[in-house]
């Protein structure tokens, strides 16, 4: 026995260890000569959060190469110690060698959760480590709680198409893993007073058998979905690729920049990165503009963290209406050119509620 | 080369209803088909063969109703197929799942030959994880490396690839033999033959291993070689949204009547405010 765990039926290939050994909430970071991404940062939210409820705290964990530099924005963001492995073999980002290093960390350590922020890399690199620990991982994680008798942590995803929530225990490994998108959590306050501990580690690089031979960073034209404060939606009700010029000539308008729902994705009205819901990127605009799109589950997921849903839809009955904050039941070849005529009259009077008025009385 | 490519038989999700009493999903009556993100690894493996030669192995853990969708990727030119199927395996999570398929590729090494490239697509449509490509190479303990959208030969036991993060384009080179995840619609498949289908069921290429051939440990497979269990299930919470839903008389009563709510409105009010101004 190991604790509550009986070696005897335990799969031989894994560890048995004991899961009360196991102490503290890891978030494994990325950085890169930018410093530390922000949906890194976001996942500090859930990690502080199942921190208090387990009573225990926060270690960021940080594997690269000039990395050193960025373990203090962790603690600025809510991490009580970062640990940090800079050496020049880490240079090179491969999978399973930054995923390792990770792994050794882990298990000199001994922690309790790993959460990992579901970008493409964080994808890649958390189920191997996971699977080397010889654990369990739950991706895509919507939210977290603590199981009050067993002190198991929840971990919560839609599986499915977003219209039910599973909630996930590991009870007889550690660490309990689990990855979020970007934009799910918010990030949490800064606050430039936070001071924590920062434990320079070393670790046996492993040697690479994937190689960087060359990069090209692709130059964008536009704000990314994913930073927009404002987006202009649109789904199958927009018709078709004209369709969306309208929509783009409104969001360029409002300071915003245009999405989609799958089904225009598929309809290739618009590119596969500029699709919002499950199987695209969740995004945090202040406003939301959604155009012909239905409301499904898996849609709305990807809004969950937008300030204000507004929703124009021909269909009285579609979904849409009752999530969002504002709905007008017409056509949106009718009301987006009228708002977009608003707002160009608003700006040269320097006032929309002026413009507003003139118009209600003719 | 000798490429193994792993395949999924899932519920087509679009189908797929809930019962809100149980909330278990209701499946009966709801086609299944292949995974649609592995028929873009499909046909990436089969575009390897066609350049360099040698085979192509599709590999599937599921029930025997999955000898459909092995059937459909034979059609599509795969060489020969793999059905894992036991009552022993359900209940798997993603890493008792990849144990299964690292050591039905083992067992392929052993009984056929030297596998050079195990070839996945990025996530399934029914529960989008994205974990197995990661979690077979983790067992085999080979490289690996996902959103593939080209692979060639850079020179003998080295595959040159590339792939596409958020903000960049990547060409890496991986030892062989290693494991590689395909982009969703990196490539177009190609279509299913109907006289290679139809040859495929007189020639019967497709092997069926039951964990009687495997020869694997009962407590590292199914539910039991699963760490992670699901507790409980419920309906997702809704997010708190004002829901104030207006009729106009047309689209300039609707552009007008949207245009002061959000102008009103505590946080989309700024937003307005500033497209006024012009500011951004």
């Amino acid at each position: 026995m190991a604790g509550k765990v009986d070696c005897e039926k335990l799969c031989p290939l894994w560890p048995c260890e004991d899961p009360s050994e196991f102490k503290g909430v890891w978030v494994v970071a990325e950085a890169d000569e930018n410093g530390i991404h922000e949906a890194s940062l976001q996942m500090l939210t859930p990690a502080r959060k199942i921190a208090e409820k387990l009573g225990s705290d926060v270690t960021g964990v940080l594997v690269g190469y000039n990395v050193k530099q960025y373990a203090d924005e962790m603690i600025k963001y809510g991490a009580d110690r970062v640990i940090v492995v800079d050496d020049p073999a880490f240079e090179m980002y491969a999978p399973d060698v930054y995923g390792d290093a990770v792994v050794q960390l882990a298990k000199k350590y001994k922690p309790e959760v790993i959460l990992v922020a579901a970008t493409m890399r964080g994808r890649e690199m958390a189920p191997y480590i996971a699977n080397t620990l010889r654990t369990g991982i739950t991706a895509d994680c919507t939210d977290f709680d603590v199981d009050e008798k067993t002190k198991d942590v929840l971990l919560i995803r839609p599986p499915f198409g977003a219209i039910m929530l599973a909630y996930i225990k590991t009870p007889l490994r550690r660490p309990q893993i689990g990855t979020a998108r970007p934009n799910v959590f918010p990030l949490p306050p800064r606050d430039d007073s936070r001071t924590g501990e920062i434990v320079e580690e070393k670790v046996e690089p492993r040697k690479p058998r994937v190689r960087l031979v060359k990069r090209q960073i692709i130059p964008r034209s536009e704000v990314p979905i994913e930073k927009a404060e404002v987006i202009v939606s649109g789904g199958k009700g927009v018709g078709g690729p004209e369709g969306f010029k309208l929509l783009e000539e409104l969001a360029k308008l409002l300071g915003g920049v245009v999405a989609g729902s799958r089904k225009a994705v598929d309809a290739g009205w618009i590119p596969h990165e500029k699709q919002v819901g499950q199987t695209g990127k969740s995004v945090k605009p202040i406003l939301y503009i959604a155009v012909g799109i239905s409301g499904a589950a898996q849609h709305m997921f990807g809004v969950r963290e937008a300030g204000v849903v507004a929703a124009i839809n021909i269909d009285p009955e579609a979904p849409i209406f009752k999530q969002a904050d504002y709905g007008v039941v017409a056509d949106y070849r009718e009301v987006i050119p009228a708002m977009i005529e608003l707002l160009k009259k608003a700006r040269e009077k320097g006032s929309l509620e002026e413009v507003l008025a003139a118009t209600k009385q003719t | 080369m000798r490429i193994v490519v792993g395949i999924k038989w899932v519920p087509n999700t679009q189908a797929v209803r809930f019962d809100p009493k149980t909330g278990t999903l209701i499946r009966e009556g709801v086609p299944s088909v292949v995974n649609p993100h592995d028929l873009p690894a499909v046909e990436l493996a089969l575009q390897l063969r066609d350049r360099y030669g040698g085979e192509v192995i599709a590999i599937t853990m599921a029930p025997p109703s999955a000898m459909k969708g092995l059937e459909h990727v034979l059609g599509m030119g795969i060489d020969r197929a793999v059905l894992i199927t036991d009552r022993a395996f359900a209940g798997a999570d993603t890493l008792a799942t990849s144990y299964v398929l690292a050591e039905g590729i083992k067992k392929i090494e052993k009984d056929i030959g030297k596998v050079d490239l195990a070839v996945f697509g990025q996530e399934t449509i029914d529960s989008s994880t994205a974990h197995i490509g990661a979690q077979v190479a983790s067992w085999l303990d080979w490289p690996y490396i996902y959103y593939v959208h080209k692979a060639e030969l850079a020179r003998e036991g080295v595959l040159l690839v590339e792939r596409r993060l958020e903000d960049r384009v990547e060409w890496y080179e991986i030892e062989l033999p290693g494991v590689i995840s395909v982009a969703m619609k990196a490539l177009k498949p190609r279509p299913v033959s109907l006289i290679r289908k139809i040859r495929v069921k007189q020639e019967n290429p497709v092997i069926v291993w039951t964990n009687k051939e495997l020869g694997l440990d009962t407590r590292c497979i199914g539910l039991k070689g699963s760490p992670t269990i699901v507790s409980k299930v419920t309906f997702t919470p809704e997010v708190p949204r004002k829901k104030v839903v207006y009729k106009p008389r047309d689209g300039l009563d609707a552009a007008v009547w949207l245009l002061e709510q959000l102008a009103k409105d505590e946080k989309a009010g700024k937003v307005i405010e500033r497209a006024v101004r012009g500011e951004f």
